[in-house]
């Protein structure tokens, strides 16, 4: 086959263009340390990388919700806590007052003491995290207890509805709660109507009525334990998910990596192999450039 | 023959010599002449007119371009495929920035969206989050507008290149009607006419570049022009013209043929071809993808946010201005006016109770809801096959260019091993001629000393 001479050049022309395209391909691989510059360099992987950045922006959605139902849980496992302390606290005080024995100025002291229980029990009641009257069911921004003009506090202002926040795609954790669930449940009388009826109960030196409040704080502490239970409980299949959305947060990176980035060790010798190839595209095009039999005519 | 018959037979063979090295130098000069085929010199011995005669020496009958018409056509036949994939490959990659890279794109936008719902939940009567909402819900909106937009200008762009093909169409089926022209009216096998054909032949390879041309070869040596269903470009030394015409919202050319016909469905292939596929199929796809897209969320948002309560307990509006149909949808969307103007009226509760989040919650939980292609695939699924679709069609179009280039380069060389020149064979021929020259030199020489010992005899 005859060649002439601007078939040599073109065929090297095309070759000096295709390598120094792949040399210039694998440079701003190594230099931006991505694999994927562009969906047409692999499609497949592009459609991969949009569903692993969505698949992280959800776990990032959920780690800021549990991170965020964490601190609220933390508060609630605190109030719940001293909810609890102060209902034993009542307990011993109103047991205090039981029988003949107390003096009246006992009595009294008994009945102040109970006062403050109640007052501290009003303030867990009436938390407020962030705005938000976690005890007030979802009317979160009612408070939940308020006092009558005479001191005692009046009924429930929150509902019985709760709110729940997603911290996965099939799991969510209660964030606001019915404090009327905890002061009352389904007696007759919430904490604070049985603290109010115990301290007349006690000055009066009431005993079978004392000891029907005692038993109706009993009660009360038994559903602020059940609550503090359930929170604790929450707490640790939030603590649980934290990890698995850690885990999963790790695994959706890698696999976006791969996709993505690339492996620097491999870049850099496809890198080195492209320049090779560049080179001796450029000397083969010099080489036979150079030869020509009018080189020899003298 | 007599001795002077002898010395006029030499002289004829000097210049029959001379004009061979003529020649190679003619095709050393176009070496590097596009169309250039090689000449090659056509000598012939003139024989003896007696018994008595060795002959009358050497007679040149006339240069040759050496051709193959076969390998030409070949030439005119591949070159559309491989430019119409590098017009294709060009323009996407323009699409294929335009739209983003995964994960800081209108996925993302999706995410920031309904993250902003899942925030809510967590704080249902947040005005912050309210209007976090509403700016994130303006934000993904303005994307996919955006988006159409970036699109719209790459339609353009693609346009202004077809206004740039259609003029180099005009332009060179104008040269070749003159072509014609010249070459019908040569005479003989001249160098003219070869120089006439070499252009003519350039400009045809030039033309099937641009679109897929049908070329059939008439007696006066002229080549006529069709294409498509057989429309003309050429015929004889009459050319006729492309028209491209603005028409539409976006001012985009409509070709027409001489009868004002549209001929836009006729160029399959070519630069030409492929810019009228990237702009007339391809980008309108990905814009009918994004609509898709755009609608899906647009009803899907503004289902769940009709059936919840705002934050006064009154029954929801919808989140987006509803839209009738998916067709421009990624263009209209945007946040509905009454609901833009007032945070209180996002919703977030399923029941009329301000502090409810279940709304907000479903509305978060659409992310994950299979709502596309026959409730097969999320928004972001959706997403992804676009993008999956302009990555692909990209890389295949440089594949095939790269493929279709490579048979190009292979009959080109094949046409050059026919029609170009080789520095090598002509250097040969320079010594060829050269020593002929010499030769014939020293015969001249030989045979006039041969007369001047003749003429002394008598003297």
């Amino acid at each position: 086959m005859r060649i002439s001479f601007q078939s040599g050049f073109r065929h090297a022309l095309a070759d000096i263009e295709r390598t120094s395209e792949e040399l210039a391909r694998r440079q701003r691989e190594v230099s931006s340390g991505l694999r994927l510059q562009a969906p047409s360099d692999d499609p497949t992987a592009a459609v991969g990388a949009v569903s692993e950045n969505a698949a992280l922006g959800a776990i990032d959605r959920y780690q800021r919700a549990a991170d965020s139902v964490g601190s609220r849980l933390t508060v609630v496992d605190t109030v719940l806590g001293d909810i609890v302390e102060k209902l034993t606290q009542a307990q011993a005080v109103a047991t205090g007052g039981l029988g003949d024995t107390p003096s009246q100025a006992q009595r009294e002291a008994a009945a102040r003491e109970l006062a403050g229980i109640r007052d501290a029990l009003f303030g867990d009641f009436n938390t407020n995290f962030r705005g938000v009257f976690v005890f007030a069911g979802t009317s979160s921004t009612t408070q939940t207890y308020t006092k009558n003009p005479d001191g005692t506090v009046a009924a429930y202002q929150g509902n019985t509805s709760t709110i729940s926040v997603d911290i996965d795609r099939t799991s969510s954790v209660q964030i606001t709660f019915d404090g009327s669930s905890v002061a009352q449940g389904g007696e007759a009388r919430d904490v604070f109507a049985v603290i109010e009826a115990l301290r007349a109960d006690i000055l009066a030196g009431d005993t079978p009525a004392i000891e029907t409040g005692i038993a109706d704080l009993k009660k009360a502490f038994d559903r602020a334990v059940r609550a503090q239970t359930q929170v604790g409980t929450d707490q640790k299949a939030l603590e649980d998910q934290r990890l698995r959305l850690t885990d999963e947060k790790l695994g959706a990176t890698e696999r976006l990596s791969k996709l993505t980035e690339a492996n620097m060790a491999e870049a850099i010798s496809a890198m080195s192999r492209a320049e090779t190839g560049y080179k001796a595209a450029l000397g083969a095009t010099a080489t036979i450039t150079r030869v020509s039999l009018m080189d020899y005519l003298k | 023959m007599s001795l002077f018959g002898t010395l006029t037979s030499a002289s004829r063979s000097l210049d029959a010599q001379r004009f061979g090295l003529d020649v190679v130098g003619q095709n050393i000069a176009n070496v590097n002449t596009a169309g250039y085929t090689r000449r090659t010199l056509d000598l012939a011995a003139i024989p003896p007119t007696t018994n008595l005669s060795a002959g009358g020496g050497v007679e040149v009958q006339g240069v040759r371009a050496i051709r193959d018409a076969l390998l030409e056509r070949r030439l005119w036949q591949e070159t559309p495929a491989q430019t119409m994939q590098s017009a294709i490959a060009n323009s996407l990659s323009v699409v294929e920035v335009a739209l983003g890279d995964a994960g800081s794109s209108i996925d993302q936008k999706l995410t920031a969206f309904f993250d902003s719902f899942a925030g809510l939940s967590e704080d249902p009567t947040s005005a912050t989050s309210r209007q976090e909402v509403l700016l994130q819900g303006q934000s993904l909106a303005s994307s996919f507008s955006d988006m159409v937009s970036r699109l719209n200008i790459a339609q353009r762009d693609v346009d202004t290149r077809i206004r740039g093909d259609v003029d180099q169409v005009n332009s060179l089926v104008a040269q070749i009607a003159g072509l014609n022209e010249s070459i019908g009216g040569a005479t003989g096998s001249g160098a003219n006419l070869q120089t006439l054909k070499d252009q003519q032949n350039e400009a045809v390879k030039a033309l099937s570049g641009l679109l897929n041309v049908h070329v059939i070869q008439r007696e006066d040596g002229g080549l006529d022009v069709t294409f498509g269903q057989g429309r003309p470009l050429v015929i004889g030394a009459s050319n006729f013209a492309v028209t491209a015409t603005p028409t539409g919202p976006l001012g985009l050319v409509t070709l027409t043929d001489a009868n004002g016909v549209d001929i836009g469905a006729e160029v399959t292939s070519g630069s030409l071809g492929g810019y009228l596929k990237t702009r007339d199929t391809t980008i309108p796809g990905y814009v009918s993808r994004l609509d898709d897209i755009a609608y899906a969320v647009v009803t899907q948002v503004n289902t769940v946010h009709q059936a919840g309560f705002d934050l006064n307990g009154t029954a929801g509006l919808p989140f987006f201005t509803p839209l009738g149909a998916a067709a421009g949808a990624a263009t209209a969307i945007s946040v509905n006016a009454a609901v833009a103007g007032d945070p209180n009226r996002v919703v977030a509760a399923g029941v009329a109770a301000a502090g409810d989040n279940q709304a907000a919650r479903q509305m978060a939980d659409l992310r994950d809801a299979r709502v596309m292609f026959g409730n097969t695939a999320t928004m972001h699924d959706a997403w992804g096959r676009l993008v999956y679709q302009a990555g692909s069609d990209t890389r295949y179009a440089r594949l095939e260019e790269r493929s279709r280039g490579e048979v190009v380069l292979q009959i080109e060389a094949l046409r050059d091993s026919v029609s170009g020149v080789s520095l090598d064979e002509e250097a040969a021929n320079m010594i060829k001629f050269q020593r002929a020259y010499e030769a014939n030199a020293r015969f001249f020489t030989t045979i006039d000393s041969a007369i001047e010992t003749l003429l002394n005899m008598v003297r």
